[in-house]
C-alpha cells in the first residue's frame, strides 16, 4: 500500500514536471490556432475558440515555408552525413586503440564539446571567408555545424563500438577478411543501432541549428527555417499566430520522428549496440 | 611423431611496451601433430597462439608456416582457423552464415557453401540448428559452431584458445575426445592452448609448458611427467601435484633425509655430494604405504585422510604436508603413523636455488 502511494506520488510529480516542460509546446500549437484578438485576451484563453486552420495555409506560401524547410533538411542531412561518416571512423579508432594519444584525443574532443558556437562563429567566419568557403554558405554551415556535433556523435558511437568484442573482429580476420572488411561486415552491422540513434540526434540538432546558419548564410533564399522564422517577425505588426503556425510546421515533423523512434533512441542510448 | 615442420618459431620475442610477454621462443610443430600449450594464467600462451594467427605482431625473430616466413603476412593470408575462448560467433548471422563466412570471403558460390554447411553440421551434430542465431544456442552448441567454423575449410593449422573452458565438466571431457577425434580424422596440425594440464596430457602428442613468457619444457606428455627438467614443470604436470620436500643428502650420497617431523630417509637413484641440500619431488601416486616397522619403510604421521571410494588421499601431519594417494581399500586414520616407501628411480631431485632437476629419475 505504501509502495503504491509512493508510486502514485512520483507519477504525479512526473506529470507536473512534464506539464511544465511541455507547456510552451502546447502554447505554440494553441496560439497558432487562435485569432489575433484572442491571443491578447485577458485572462489568457487556454483553448482556442474556433481553430483558425487557414493561418497555416496562409503562411505556407507567404512565408516561403517549403523553401525554408528544404534548406533546413538540406543542412541537417549534410551535417548528419558528414558527422556520421567522419565520426564513425574516428569513434572506431578511439574505441579500438588504447594509449596516451587516444586519451589526449578524447580529452580534446570533449573540450570541443564545451566551446559554445557563439564563441567559435567569428574565427570560423574569418577562416571560411579566407578560403572562399563563404561562397557556398550552406556547405560552410554544414561544415561548421558538423564540427560542433562531432564530439557528441563520436562519444556516443565510441560507446557503441566498445560494446562489440574485439574477438569478433579477430575471428573475421582469421576467417580471411581484411581490416576494412571486418569493419564493414561485422562491426558496423553490430553497431548499427547505436550509430543510427546518434545520427538521428545529430539530424535533429542540424535541423534546429541557428547560430552558425544566421552568421554564415546571408542570402535569404539559402537560409533554413530556424532563421526564416525570425525573418518573419516584422518590425511593426507582430502576428503571433502566423509565427506560431510557422514554428509548428517546422517542428511537428521532427517531433513526430522523435516520438516514433523514441523507444529505439532510449534503448540505443542506454545500451550502446543491441545484439 | 616427426614430419615436415608446419609451424616454426625461431627466437621469437614479443614486447607489450616494457612488458616482455614472449622470451626467445623456439618451437617446431610438425605437420599433423596435436600440440598443447599449457601454463599458468598470464604466461603468454594466448600471445603465442595469436602471433601464429597474425593477430599479434612479434617484436623480433621469425615465424614460418609451411615453410613460408609470415612475420609480415596479415591474418587473412595465413590460412589458419582459430577457435576462440568466447567462441566469437557473429551475433548477427545465423549458424549457417557463421559456418560459411570464410567460404563466402573466398568467393565460393552460395549453393556450394550451403552444402558445405550441411556436411559440417552433420559432422559436429548441429543439424536442424543451421537457421538459428548464436544467441538461441546453448553454450555447448555454440562451442560446436565455433569448431564447425574452423573445420569447414582445410586450413594449414587449427588454433584453439581454451575452447572448452566455458563448458561444464562432463561436456568438457566429451568435447576433449571429440576434438582429438576430429583432429585425427582431418589429419591437420593443431595448436591447443589450455591452462588445464589434464586436457593437455590427454589430448596432445606434444606438450609445451610455459611460464612467464618462457618455454620451460616440451615433449611428449609422458616424458614431461616422468622427466621434468625443473621444479616448475614437475609441479605443473600431474594431479594431485607433486610433493616438494626439503631434504639433505646422507653421508654415503645414495639417500636423502626428508625434512619432515619423522625425518624419514629414502634411497635415490644416483649419487650426490654428501650433505648437499636438495628439494625432493615425490608424486603422491608413486608413494607406497605399509607397515612402519617393515624394513625399507620410513615412518610418517598422518594428519588427515580423505576417502573418496576409489582412492584415499592421505595428508601427513607436516607443514607443508605430504600428500599420498593410496588404494580406496586402505583404511588409514588420522593420527596414525604409517610406513611409506618410494622407488628410488621415482624420486625427483631439484636444486633448491635454481629449481633445476639434479638427476633424471626413471631412466
Ligand atoms: N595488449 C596487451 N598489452 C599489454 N600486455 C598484454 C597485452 N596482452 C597480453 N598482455 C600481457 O601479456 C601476458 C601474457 O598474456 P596472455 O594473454 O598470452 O596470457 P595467457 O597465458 O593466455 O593467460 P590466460 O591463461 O589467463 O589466458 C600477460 O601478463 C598479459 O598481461
Ligand atoms: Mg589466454
Amino acid at each position: 500500500m505504501n509502495d503504491r502511494a509512493r508510486n502514485i506520488a512520483l507519477f504525479a510529480v512526473a506529470l507536473v514536471l512534464a506539464g511544465i516542460y511541455l507547456f510552451p509546446l502546447y502554447w505554440m500549437y494553441v496560439t497558432s490556432l487562435k485569432t489575433n484578438s484572442s491571443i491578447f485576451a485577458v485572462p489568457p484563453e487556454f483553448l482556442p475558440g474556433t481553430p483558425q486552420w487557414q493561418t497555416y495555409a496562409l503562411i505556407w506560401d507567404e512565408a516561403n515555408i517549403p523553401r525554408y524547410i528544404f534548406n533546413s533538411l538540406f543542412i541537417a542531412t549534410g551535417v548528419t552525413l558528414v558527422t556520421a561518416v567522419v565520426g564513425s571512423g574516428a569513434a572506431y579508432v578511439l574505441a579500438r586503440y588504447r594509449n596516451l594519444w587516444i586519451d589526449v584525443a578524447l580529452f580534446v574532443i570533449l573540450m570541443l564539446q564545451v566551446l559554445p558556437p557563439s564563441l567559435m562563429v567569428t574565427p570560423i567566419f574569418v577562416a571560411f571567408s579566407s578560403v572562399g568557403l563563404l561562397d557556398y554558405p550552406r556547405i560552410a554551415t554544414i561544415l561548421a555545424i558538423s564540427a560542433k556535433t562531432m564530439p557528441f556523435f563520436v562519444i556516443l558511437c565510441r560507446a557503441a563500438f566498445m560494446t562489440i568484442p574485439r574477438e569478433l573482429e579477430e575471428a573475421a580476420l582469421v576467417d580471411g577478411n581484411s581490416r576494412a572488411g571486418a569493419l564493414f561486415m561485422v562491426v558496423l552491422p553490430l553497431a548499427r543501432n547505436g550509430i543510427l540513434v546518434a545520427a538521428i540526434l545529430i539530424f535533429m540538432q542540424g535541423f534546429g541549428e541557428y547560430v552558425y546558419s544566421t552568421s554564415l548564410i546571408a542570402d535569404n533564399r539559402l537560409q533554413p527555417a530556424s532563421i526564416g522564422m525570425t525573418n518573419f517577425l516584422q518590425p511593426n505588426v507582430v502576428t503571433w499566430n502566423a509565427i506560431m503556425a510557422f514554428a509548428a510546421t517546422y517542428v511537428t515533423p521532427i517531433l513526430a520522428l522523435f516520438v516514433l523512434l523514441q523507444r529505439n533512441i532510449v534503448s540505443g542510448l542506454t545500451s550502446g549496440a543491441l545484439k | 611423431m616427426t614430419g615436415t615442420p608446419q609451424i616454426e618459431f625461431s627466437d621469437v620475442d614479443k614486447h607489450y611496451g616494457s612488458f616482455h610477454a614472449l622470451k626467445s621462443i623456439d618451437l617446431t610443430i610438425p605437420k599433423g601433430q596435436f600440440v598443447a600449450l599449457v601454463g599458468p594464467s598470464g604466461c603468454g600462451k594466448s600471445t603465442l597462439l595469436r602471433s601464429i594467427a597474425g593477430l599479434e605482431k612479434i617484436s623480433s625473430g621469425t615465424i614460418r608456416i609451411a615453410g613460408q616466413t609470415v612475420n609480415d603476412i596479415p591474418p587473412r593470408k595465413r590460412d589458419l582457423a582459430m577457435v576462440f575462448q568466447s567462441y566469437a560467433l557473429y551475433p548477427h548471422m545465423n549458424v549457417r552464415d557463421n559456418l560459411t563466412y570464410a567460404l563466402r570471403l573466398k568467393g565460393i558460390a552460395k549453393d556450394e557453401r550451403a552444402k558445405a554447411a550441411d556436411d559440417v553440421a552433420k559432422i559436429i551434430g548441429l543439424e536442424g540448428l543451421l537457421d538459428r542465431k548464436p544467441k538461441e544456442l546453448s553454450g555447448g552448441q555454440r562451442q560446436r559452431v565455433a569448431m564447425g567454423r574452423a573445420i569447414i575449410r582445410q586450413p594449414k593449422a587449427f588454433l584453439f584458445d581454451e575452447p572448452l573452458s566455458n563448458l561444464d565438466a562432463s561436456l568438457r571431457v566429451r568435447m576433449r575426445k571429440e576434438i582429438r577425434a576430429l583432429h585425427d580424422r582431418i589429419g591437420s596440425t593443431s595448436v591447443y592452448v589450455t591452462h588445464d594440464q589434464i586436457e593437455a596430457m590427454t589430448m596432445a602428442d606434444h606438450v609445451v609448458v610455459m611460464q612467464a613468457g618462457v618455454i620451460e619444457q616440451q615433449g611428449p606428455p609422458l616424458e614431461l611427467y616422468e622427466r621434468p627438467v625443473n621444479r616448475f614443470v614437475a609441479g605443473f604436470i600431474g594431479s594431485p601435484a607433486m610433493n616438494f620436500v626439503d631434504a639433505t643428502v646422507t653421508d654415503d650420497g645414495t639417500k636423502v633425509v626428508l625434512e619432515l617431523q619423522s625425518k624419514p630417509t629414502i634411497a635415490i637413484a644416483g649419487q650426490l655430494e654428501p650433505g648437499r641440500k636438495v628439494t625432493a619431488g615425490l608424486r603422491p601416486e608413486h608413494i607406497e604405504t605399509g607397515d612402519p616397522s617393515a624394513q625399507d619403510m620410513a615412518p610418517i604421521m598422518i594428519g588427515a585422510a580423505e576417502a573418496t571410494g576409489a582412492t584415499t588421499y592421505l595428508f601427513s601431519d607436516d607443514d607443508p604436508e605430504l600428500i599420498i594417494v593410496t588404494d580406496g581399500a586402505n583404511l588409514i586414520k588420522q593420527g596414525e603413523t604409517v610406513g611409506f616407501s618410494i622407488a628410488p628411480e621415482r624420486v625427483h631431485l631439484f636444486d633448491p636455488g635454481s629449481g633445476r632437476a639434479l638427476t633424471q629419475s626413471g631412466g
